[in-house]
């Protein structure tokens, strides 16, 4: 006997585990924590990845006032800009990614809590088909 | 307005019949728009600008995320410009790094605009974007938003870059390399633009979110306006009037633009149809969920005198209100229950 309700709780389970529910049940396997550093660390490879990269843009541009000054450059002075922009750069980042990342988590767990709830009322329309049998 | 709404209707069955057909298809025609327009404006390797590479590019794009797309189009412009300077070739791939490491990483379901910003700017309505995301996104999307209007203003400065470099020698690279730094560096144009499109970005968005009538239309109308009045506030600092009569055309066609596309998302968004399988027991399902459709029968009002006047529509005030309530306490329910939940995380891992 086909059970209408039924079906139609086991349809949204299933719309919802086809379109958000992939990535929420991605990051059910993680603890908030674990997630936010994983997250941190990705953060962190690429800000540094890519200010490197602007550093080396930013060199080439200047490499003939560098070369030609390579001797009298004050290394300490450029040293200790360079890389407190880069600390600058760093906490906004890391910053933005704990605020973002933190609302995806919430989030993703609010949805997903809604599935188990209807996961569970589904579990009661088994169950109740079992009773029925005995 | 009634055959609009017509029309409306005609599409979105159409649109429920074609549907599963008509995401590829979209896809591969955007491929094909993204790639003519890379090969016009920059084509320097006859090899990518053979029709049939195209079309099977653009083929392959159909039925590959837009993410692909995007590496596709990198990819491309990356050989191009290898065909005449090396130097501005690797230079573009780190430009290309830089947005993606810094910018583009954060907002991956937005990627379709950096590509479509180029192209609207090359259309002279760059403005669509920005009002349009402003009504339909949040204000995160500023950031793909900046990213396009960067990339479209640094691909034309490679572009007049590697015009130079066809009477250059080799040995005058760097002077390349420094014009286009410098270039870039001066200029203000693109400061601009990035600017103004956060603020309408900004106003379109707040608007968009009060609680008044039509705001939706009052969002739209604001964003044209205030694009139209910072731009040629800014234009007329940076002393740029041969852009005048276009900012105003150009905004108003936007705003047009972005109008019919919000009165056929309203529902075209919410119509697609959701194909599902499961299976019970008894039986395999394959399921076609069709959203409901909002009717717009006009509803007619009998009034009679001394009467107590019900109307459809205060029915279904009283039902809206009634459901908003039962919404709320579902929420509730949520978080009262959520110690609930972390309990079947542990039951989990105690398997």
């Amino acid at each position: 006997m086909l059970d209408n309700n039924k079906i139609k709780l086991m349809t949204k389970l299933a719309i919802y585990e086809k379109n958000e529910g992939q990535e929420d049940v991605k990051l059910s396997k993680y603890y908030k924590t674990d997630f936010l550093r994983y997250q941190i660390i990705k953060t962190v490879v690429s800000v540094t990845i890519s200010y490197l990269l602007v550093l080396l843009v930013v060199a080439f541009y200047r490499s003939e006032y560098l070369i030609q000054k390579a001797v009298e450059l004050d290394y300490k002075a450029i040293g200790t800009k360079v890389l407190g922009i880069y600390i600058i750069l760093l906490v906004i980042y890391l910053f933005g990614t704990i605020v973002g990342y933190s609302f995806k988590f919430d989030s993703s767990r609010k949805r997903l809590f809604k599935y188990r709830k209807n996961l569970k009322k589904l579990r009661q329309y088994y169950r109740n088909e079992e009773n029925e049998l005995k | 307005m009634m055959s609009l709404l017509v029309l409306k209707e005609r599409l979105i069955t159409i649109y429920q019949k074609i549907d599963v057909y008509a995401k590829p298809v979209i896809r591969f025609f955007m491929a094909l728009v993204l790639f003519m327009v890379i090969n016009s404006s920059y084509g320097y390797d006859s090899r990518f600008k053979s029709i049939p590479v195209v079309l099977l590019l653009s083929l392959f794009c159909a039925f590959l995320p837009i993410p692909i797309m995007i590496i596709i189009a990198a990819a491309i412009s990356f050989f191009h410009f290898y065909f005449v300077s090396k130097i501005l070739s690797i230079l573009v791939v780190v430009v290309f790094l830089i947005l993606y490491l810094l910018f583009a990483r954060f907002t991956p379901k937005q990627g379709y605009v950096l590509v479509l910003m180029p192209i609207c700017f090359i259309l002279n309505i760059p403005y669509v974007l920005p009002i349009l995301l402003g009504v339909i996104a949040t204000p995160i999307s500023i950031i793909p938003v900046t990213c396009g209007v960067f990339l479209y203003f640094f691909i034309a400065i490679v572009k007049q870059a590697a015009q130079i470099t066809v009477t250059l020698s080799v040995e005058d690279t760097l002077q390349v390399y420094t014009y286009v730094i410098d270039s870039l560096k001066s200029n203000k144009e693109m400061i601009l633009t990035i600017a103004i499109f956060a603020i309408v970005m900004l106003i379109t968005y707040i608007i968009r979110t009060r609680k008044i009538d039509h705001a939706f239309d009052i969002a739209i109308a604001a964003g044209v306006v205030v694009n139209i009045l910072v731009f040629l506030i800014g234009d007329l600092r940076l002393d740029i009037q041969d852009k005048i009569v276009t900012l105003v055309i150009g905004s108003l066609i936007s705003g047009v633009l972005v109008y019919v596309i919000q009165f056929f998302r309203l529902t075209l968004d919410y119509t697609a149809v959701e194909y599902v399988q499961f299976q019970d027991d008894d039986y395999y399902y394959y399921v076609k969920a069709v959203p409901k459709m909002k009717i717009t029968v006009p509803q007619k009002n009998i009034t009679k005198i001394n009467e107590k006047k019900v109307t459809a529509d205060s029915v279904n005030i009283k039902e809206l209100v009634k459901n908003e309530l039962y919404d709320d306490y579902d929420d509730q329910d949520d978080i009262s229950n959520y110690d609930e939940f972390d309990e079947y995380i542990d039951e989990d891992k105690k398997r």
